[in-house]
């Protein structure tokens, strides 16, 4: 079985990550107003440049990998696209902004490049998705606002592999899918299971789950033809707009907050159970196949989980049931009672993970993907772990 | 620091404001309907328990289902609310302690969802005295460990509040 990759960057909450094309850089925001980019030196990862214009703390980032843009999203209700270009004084390559007219009036929250990267789709808690195009007139980007129907702050945005139909998680515990044509940048695009003709804005398909809740993240298939949706009910949705079925997954676990689709049939969730969790089907069903983290492995504390799903038995109820049956209170200071190897998770991810994307492979292969999370960590995951080296993988070698 | 504003009821100054029914399918009965058919539920179920159907035949589950499908939810139908609670109460209350995992696992999860609504429920009732608590508890204690922590995640992201 193979081991996670592990990366200690910091003793903070990465909001957002994003590695380049060839994966030896990544674009991170330690919860700040500041994005930093980091090289892959040895095992380590080390800052080569900071990115400062923003005035709130960085909601979102994506690197485009053909066209190398990184582009920002804040706060303070402003987006950036980052550009490299040679520094007139040193001479050296340095990586340069450009405004982004979104005309929003509340925080950015989610930022996406289109596959072919001539747009970008900003979220907001405006109730609207700029959508970006750039005027070489003005040299800036401008936007055209998504607004109809939706009713809450924006959490989450997927661009189709068309380039054209986008789709949005919501806090109005609804996942859209609408249409992002622009008429300067966009051919027609082909009809699909999404519609025919699609002038921007269109409305083409409206879910939510049974129980409700956030929509966290939301994913288009590798084709573009499904869409699976996590929300804040603890469970994923798969949307088959075709035969318009849809399978809700309920787990047993804290909800997911983010989704990557690894192949036609397959996807990870990740969010505050801590660890990602492969999930696998077809327009007949869907399942939980595990997780790609091995927590039954002894790590450092040797803590196992050996606990059937939702036993009480964390740290903060250990404590109060000491409290309560024995007396028992642990002061700060003092060795509890065997607080400290119980504060730490059999997790690899010690807190909840943000955001979770592919890192190697094609879009209909992921073979890894890459997460990071509130625990300050950087974790690149095998895909297979969670087939080959689950549950069953070790009942088979304790058979031998 | 000044942190009076976050009080402010900022939702008051805003004309498309988000509205709690937005947020949910409603219920397509009307309160009149509900009320009648959750006092029906009730009788078949006291009826149920007067035979002390439930300990001879061990169909605690059945009344259960009875119970919480269909549960009312929404505005305009606080009577049928509580009405099913009580009736949920007389159930749980005559079942012994070791039968509840037997019972919990052949619940649909949906139904184990809609329980531990009415059990969250139930402990937020004030003056309904400790040996009710204590059911509750019982009950939340053991469904906490068959349907997981994600069954209370949904209870409380769940607008449609039995």
């Amino acid at each position: 079985m193979s081991t996670p990759e592990e990366y200690f960057i910091a003793q903070a909450p990465i909001s957002a990550h994003a590695f380049n094309a060839d994966r030896k850089e990544v674009c991170l925001s330690l919860n700040s107003n500041e994005a930093q980019i980091l090289r892959k030196q040895g095992h380590e990862w080390k800052i080569v440049e900071t990115l400062s214009e923003h005035d709130k703390v960085i909601t979102s980032i994506d690197w485009a990998p053909n066209s190398n843009r990184i582009v920002t999203a804040s706060q303070d209700r402003n987006a950036y696209v980052w550009s490299q270009a040679t520094d007139p004084l040193t001479g050296q390559l340095v990586w340069k902004p450009t405004l982004v007219l979104l005309r929003i009036n509340r925080a950015a929250t989610y930022v996406r490049w289109s596959p072919n990267e001539d747009k970008f789709a900003v979220a907001s808690g405006a109730r609207a998705i700029a959508i970006c195009s750039f005027d070489p007139e003005s040299d800036w980007w401008v936007s055209k606002q998504l607004k109809k129907p939706i009713r809450s702050t924006v959490l989450s945005v997927d661009w189709h592999p068309n380039n054209v139909l986008l789709a949005a998680g919501s806090a109005d515990a609804k996942a859209r899918v609408f249409s992002a044509y622009i008429k300067d940048v966009d051919k027609r695009p082909q009809p699909s299971v999404w519609g025919e003709k699609l002038p921007f804005n269109t409305l083409c398909g409206e879910y939510s789950s049974p129980n409700g809740g956030w929509v966290h993240s939301v994913g288009f298939s590798p084709s573009g033809d499904v869409l699976a949706f996590a929300s804040h009910d603890s469970s994923i949705s798969i949307v088959y707009p075709g035969s318009n079925v849809i399978f809700n997954i309920k787990q047993a676990t804290l909800p997911y907050v983010s989704l990557c689709w690894t192949s036609e049939d397959a996807l990870v969730a990740a969010g505050h159970d801590c660890q990602p969790v492969l999930f696998q089907g077809s327009e007949a069903g869907w399942r939980a196949v595990g997780s790609l983290d091995d927590t039954t492995a002894p790590k450092s504390s040797g803590v196992g989980r050996a606990s059937p799903v939702g036993r009480l038995n964390s740290a903060a109820f250990n404590t109060f049931r000491n409290a309560d049956m024995r007396g028992q209170t642990a002061a700060p200071g003092l060795p509890g009672a065997g607080s400290s190897s119980e504060a730490e998770l059999p997790t690899v991810h010690q807190n909840t993970i943000l955001s979770v994307r592919p890192y190697e492979g094609t879009p209909y292969q992921v073979t890894r993907v890459s997460t990071s999370g509130v625990d300050g960590k950087l974790v690149i995951w095998n895909v297979a772990a969670a087939a080959g080296g689950g549950l069953a993988g070790r009942m088979e070698a304790l058979r031998v | 620091m000044e942190t009076a504003f976050r009080k402010i009821d900022i939702d008051k100054y805003d004309e498309d404001v988000l509205l709690e029914e937005e947020l949910y399918e409603p219920d397509p009965r009307d309160p009149a309907q509900v009320l009648a058919d959750t006092r029906a539920k009730a009788t078949t179920v006291r009826s149920f328990l007067a035979k002390d159907f439930l300990v001879t035949r061990g169909d605690a589950a059945g009344a259960l289902n009875i119970v919480l499908d269909g549960a009312p939810y929404g505005p305009n139908v606080e009577e049928a609310k509580n009405t099913n609670l009580q009736t949920l109460l007389t159930i749980l209350g005559s079942t012994k302690v070791p039968e509840i995992p037997g019972i919990l696992k052949s619940l649909s999860q949906d139904t184990q969802d809609t329980l531990m609504k009415y059990l969250y429920k139930g402990m937020a009732m004030p003056s309904w005295g400790d040996s009710s608590w204590s059911v509750f508890l019982a009950w939340h204690e053991k469904l906490t460990e068959i349907a997981g922590i994600g069954c209370i995640v949904r209870v409380m992201t769940d607008r449609r509040t039995v």
